[in-house]
């Protein structure tokens, strides 16, 4: 996309004596072929296009309350090769720091959790949302993506990606295809996209719903787990009119193996007060309470729909999109987004973004499991899987260098806030904040050049 | 039954199409850099990978964030 802008530019500048000598047909078919990206007829006299376009970011990402901090480095280049073909190289460097909620729920007292490596322990105070501070990682993340033409009117994509953290590798393959019908008007592309990823948790996997143990304990522990990802993707773009572009795409994931998270826990309460049962920690520290490791189903399919409009008014650009997904873990979600490009002068602009999300829970999700009832077949009481919606309200500034050099710095608020169930509150747990609610700060500086 | 609304849906949004669009001549606004699908590369993956780990639902744009241990 970036290539066919500025190939249109370079078009534009030809010399008006030589543009003279070639025929209207041969400019316009060329202009079209070079806004397309697609086969390169660009003239001979063009100047040279630039081969290399570097794309940086440094990212700041930060929660509330000591949880989750992320800082990262992301850089993408894409190199232009003759006939309209790119590769494209991408690396993110992650470095994590913070808590993030353990999934047991708040209790009246103090209450002690042997940390996910089994070698110490750590105490919750009275009153304060079980968060493990152990969260360290850094993860390093690359891709590689070729493109080329297929023929006069297709597009033909394949990529590798992969990633490594300290518990986790990713490893992942990728392919798509896209052909243009009715004067360029439409595109229709289809992909797929397959992952096999495998999951090392620090102190070894735990099996599901065993209790958590006192320090040193690693008998309910076992080796590595791995899942596969396969995704695929069926879209069609047209354009509507001058200033008209929309999308629409549909989806499918289906993920099997581990899909649990080996660090997440869920209290097991009393059935009348809803109070964690207690334990007498070992000698070397272990929990104070019993609470089980969480179980989910090792399938999940999903689906979804997506739709993106980008509309030119005079110098403006809205872009609106809307996504629905819908899955057999029975979760539901609609995200709005919208973002409005206002240009300031010739060479800078303000974007202003929202985002709006909302998901229902998981069939299996639970705030904690009831001594007096029978186990469930599965649950987990991971926040992400219940039910919450979520506002990302922000503003990004973009400006154009001296030498032509494209700048920006974003910032914005992402706040998430939940509710549990009201069936599923137990007794004293109906008088509990009990859903670990989100806000974060998202800094985002860029910079891009070609050459 | 899902899947056979999608298909529907998408075969008149393509039925649809044919009589739409412009000439190539017509594409001056289309071709600005701020009009593309993806404006910013760079942004659209950060915003995957922030939603994949904080949130239950991905991808949709193109592929799903992948590829952390974060969910």
């Amino acid at each position: 996309m970036v290539s066919a802008a500025v190939a249109a530019g370079v078009t534009d500048m030809t010399s008006t004596s030589r543009r003279k000598e070639r025929s209207v047909s041969a400019t316009l078919a060329a202009a079209t072929c070079a806004l397309l990206g697609t086969t390169a007829a660009a003239p001979v006299d063009a100047q040279e296009e630039p081969k290399w376009d570097f794309n940086t970011s440094l990212l700041y990402y930060g929660e509330d309350g000591n949880r989750v901090q992320d800082a990262s480095l992301k850089s993408i280049i894409r190199r232009l090769f003759a006939d309209d073909r790119t590769l494209t190289l991408g690396l993110t460097v992650d470095g994590l720091t913070g808590a993030t909620p353990s999934g047991a729920i708040r209790q009246d007292v103090p209450q002690s959790f042997t940390r996910p490596s089994g070698n110490a322990s750590y105490v919750v105070p009275a009153g304060e949302l079980p968060l493990d501070d152990t969260f360290k990682d850094t993860r390093v993340a690359i891709t590689a993506g070729w493109q080329q033409p297929a023929g006069e009117k297709g597009l033909l994509s394949v990529g590798f990606s992969a990633s490594k953290e300290y518990d986790y590798l990713h490893t992942g393959v990728n392919a798509s295809y896209a052909h243009d019908f009715n004067n360029r008007n439409t595109t229709v592309s289809a992909g797929f996209a397959f992952a096999s990823d495998s999951i090392e948790p620090v102190g070894g996997a735990p099996i599901p719903f065993t209790s958590m143990l006192d320090v040193g304990e690693i008998s309910n522990r076992v080796g590595d787990q791995d899942k596969d990802v396969l995704d695929v993707v069926f879209g069609v773009s047209q354009v509507i009119s001058k200033n008209l572009l929309v999308q629409a795409n549909y989806s499918f994931s289906q993920s099997d193996g581990y899909l649990n998270n080996p660090y997440k826990v869920l209290s097991l309460v009393d059935g009348v007060t809803g109070d964690t049962l207690l334990r007498a920690p070992g000698i070397e520290g272990g929990p104070s309470g019993v609470f089980l490791f969480e179980s989910r189903p090792d399938a999940r399919t999903q689906h979804s729909l997506y739709t993106q409009a980008k509309y030119y008014m005079n110098g403006k650009v809205l872009d609106a999109s809307y996504r629905y997904m819908t899955d057999d873990w029975e979760i539901d979600s609609h995200t709005l987004d919208l973002r409005y490009r206002w240009p300031i002068g010739d060479s800078s602009y303000l974007e202003p973004h929202v985002r709006y999300y909302t998901q229902t829970e998981a069939e299996f999700y639970r705030l904690s499991l009831d001594d007096s009832a029978p186990l469930p077949q599965f649950a987990s009481s991971d926040y992400r899987l219940g039910n919450f919606d979520a506002i990302t309200a922000g503003v990004k500034y973009g400006w154009k260098t001296r030498n032509d050099n494209d700048m920006s710095i974003r910032v914005e608020w992402y706040t998430q806030s939940g509710t549990v169930p009201a069936g599923q509150l137990i007794g004293n747990q109906a008088s509990r904040d009990n859903y670990p609610d989100l806000n974060a700060l998202i800094v985002q500086f860029s910079y891009r050049f070609s050459r | 039954m899902k899947m056979r609304m999608v298909t529907i849906a998408l075969l008149l949004v393509c039925a649809g199409c044919s009589s739409m669009g412009v000439q190539p001549w017509e594409r001056e606004v289309l071709a600005r850099e701020d009009m593309q699908l993806t404006t910013d590369p760079l942004e659209a993956a950060t915003d995957d990978h922030i939603y994949f780990s904080k949130e239950a639902s991905s991808g949709g744009r193109g592929f799903g964030g992948g590829g952390c241990g974060c969910n």
